[in-house]
């Protein structure tokens, strides 16, 4: 079975936020994703897109975590017809230089049933990787043009509980 | 600025301990204005007498640190009197960062301040750590700055670009954010693009230092005009007129050093640096391109971050500025910004060095209004991760 992979091309960030939100649909808890591009890809941007249609954050409030490292979103799902409570977690390992330093993150306390977790510069890390359904990765084409593709792995990694 | 105009009968002695990221910090502080100590565990690491702590971030090395820190920064504190009769009893209060940080690297200096609040008997008061930033600035400076009217303070750091009104009046302190980044900290604007140009980190040194050889002309950069926009659901969480944006920047060097083939030299230049390499070493290893993209880079921040600022003071009708957070150690920011405030006969206050990146003497002077005003926090005391200033 090929995995499910969806792709959008995006030219400003007005549109890498629109399709955060379309995203965020197909980001059904428990989920934890790499998010993955260089500098400047937009993965701030994109996180903006998919806080706010959580009704986890206006775009404003969405802010790199880079020096913070984690920043918390709580907002809500609709599940069954009902809105249910999400979590939403943007990480950023950028500046986590060993497996020692990213275990006193405690990622395994943010992998929740309820919660959807994506990492910036997880790929560095293959306990990360290892740890991950799947991700989103954002290439930079000419200009402000932004290729964003969310891959799942093919087996659904059975989530933490 | 007076601020204890409430009788206060004890030692008006306060241990702040502050550990919301990177740094595990004490300090002693003496009504809200004297420094008896203040102990940065990367200091300790430096001339490591005290067992060698390594600062790093997160929660497991702070539990490492604390201990050690805290006793340096009590002995460091009796030194500062003279030895004898300063104890742990001595203390009016523990002062502790409840947020905004990581969960779990606060919980460490929260359950620490606990136990000791709770084992000596005395109150513990829980401090917002942007407060802490505006205290750092009024520690030195309470004197200089006007009595009445509002203060706005710009917090910026490697995570914070934060606009405040601070305002002291019923013997509280009142904040109330009016400005803040939209996407990336203007510091860590200067973290990255140190680190797309090959340069040491944090940037923040190693472009003050290099930009004062470049043509801050030379490369002209903008900021796009960010409209507070209306939540779809209807109000706005915030109101927040003055935005900030970082991240265009960024990109916009990105772009610059490709389109200019900086590369080669760029990653030459990598190579060369290493981690005993100074910020004053590298002017070597830089062309003139480069030293003026550095110098054109820091003037278009710093004008952004002035131009804000001074249109948020004349806006709320602030009556004096302070300026905290590591960014407030630029040379180029502290000078326009002296500058501009001097041109519109506003006091300017910025924080020394030790008190612009975090620190614990900060927390132990933000306490201390709140000790005269007997805000104590619950036992039940958590980490607010998320914790705002102000509304």
């Amino acid at each position: 079975m090929t995995p499910p992979q969806t792709e959008f091309v995006t030219h400003s960030s007005a549109e890498t936020i629109a399709v955060g939100r379309k995203l965020a649909a197909l980001l059904t808890p428990p989920k934890f994703l790499i998010l993955h591009g260089d500098l400047g890809a937009g993965k701030t941007t994109l996180v903006k897109g998919i806080a706010e249609a959580l009704d986890a954050a206006e775009s404003d409030e969405v802010t790199s975590p880079t020096f913070t490292l984690v920043h918390e979103y709580e907002g809500t799902l609709d599940r069954h017809g009902k809105r249910t409570p999400v979590l939403l977690y943007h990480l950023d390992l950028y500046r986590i230089e060993s497996e020692r330093q990213l275990e006193t993150l405690g990622l395994d306390d943010l992998q929740t049933d309820d919660s959807i977790v994506l990492v910036e510069w997880g790929e560095k890390f293959p306990s990360v990787v290892k740890r991950s359904q799947g991700e989103i990765v954002m290439t930079s084409l000419d200009g402000d043009a932004r290729r964003i593709v969310l891959k799942m792995k093919p087996e659904p990694t059975a989530a933490k509980s | 600025m007076m601020v204890n105009n409430v009788p206060h009968t004890g030692s008006g002695l306060i241990l702040g301990i502050e550990s919301s990221c990177d740094e595990t910090a004490a300090a002693v502080v003496e009504r809200g204005t004297r420094q008896l100590s203040n102990v940065v565990a990367s200091q300790i690491a430096i001339h490591s007498p005290y067992g060698g702590v390594v600062p790093e971030l997160a929660s497991r090395e702070h539990l490492r640190a604390i201990v050690p820190v805290v006793d340096a920064a009590l002995r460091e504190a009796r030194l500062t009197m003279g030895g004898a009769g300063f104890g742990l009893n001595s203390l009016d209060a523990i002062a502790v960062t409840e947020g905004p940080g990581l969960a779990g690297a606060l919980l460490v200096g929260i359950g620490y301040a606990k136990a000791l609040a709770y084992a000596l008997s005395k109150p513990l008061i829980a401090v917002n750590h942007l407060e802490g930033h505006i205290h750092a600035v009024l520690l030195e400076h309470a004197a200089s700055l006007p009595v009445t009217g509002p203060l706005l303070a710009l917090v910026v750091s490697g995570g914070h670009t934060h606009l405040y009104l601070a305002e002291h009046h019923n013997h509280t302190w009142h904040y109330r954010n009016v400005g803040h980044t939209v996407d990336d900290a203007a510091g860590e604007a200067f973290d990255k693009v140190a680190k797309l140009l090959g340069l040491g980190y944090p940037g923040g040194p190693w472009i003050d230092h290099l930009a004062t050889h470049g043509n801050p002309d030379a490369v002209p950069f903008s900021f796009a005009q960010i409209k507070p926009k209306v939540h779809r659901g209807g109000q706005r969480t915030s109101d927040a007129p003055f935005l900030f944006s970082f991240s265009g920047i960024k990109t916009a060097v990105l772009r610059y050093v490709e389109t200019h083939a900086m590369a080669a030299s760029i990653a030459a230049r990598r190579q060369q640096i290493t981690a005993s390499t100074k910020p004053a070493d590298a002017l070597q290893l830089c062309d003139q391109q480069t030293l003026d993209l550095l110098a054109s880079f820091q003037r278009a921040v710093v004008d952004d971050l002035r131009r804000k600022t001074f249109a948020a003071a004349e806006h709320y009708g602030a009556h004096g500025l302070l300026i905290s957070g590591g960014v407030a150690a630029n040379r180029e920011l502290r000078s326009r910004f002296t500058r501009a405030a001097g041109e519109r006969g506003l006091p300017i206050a910025f924080p020394a060095l030790s008190l612009a990146t975090d620190n614990a003497a900060m927390i132990a002077a933000a306490a201390w209004p709140k000790l005269l005003a007997g805000d104590f926090a619950p036992s039940s005391l958590s980490a607010r991760a998320s914790l705002p200033l102000g509304q």
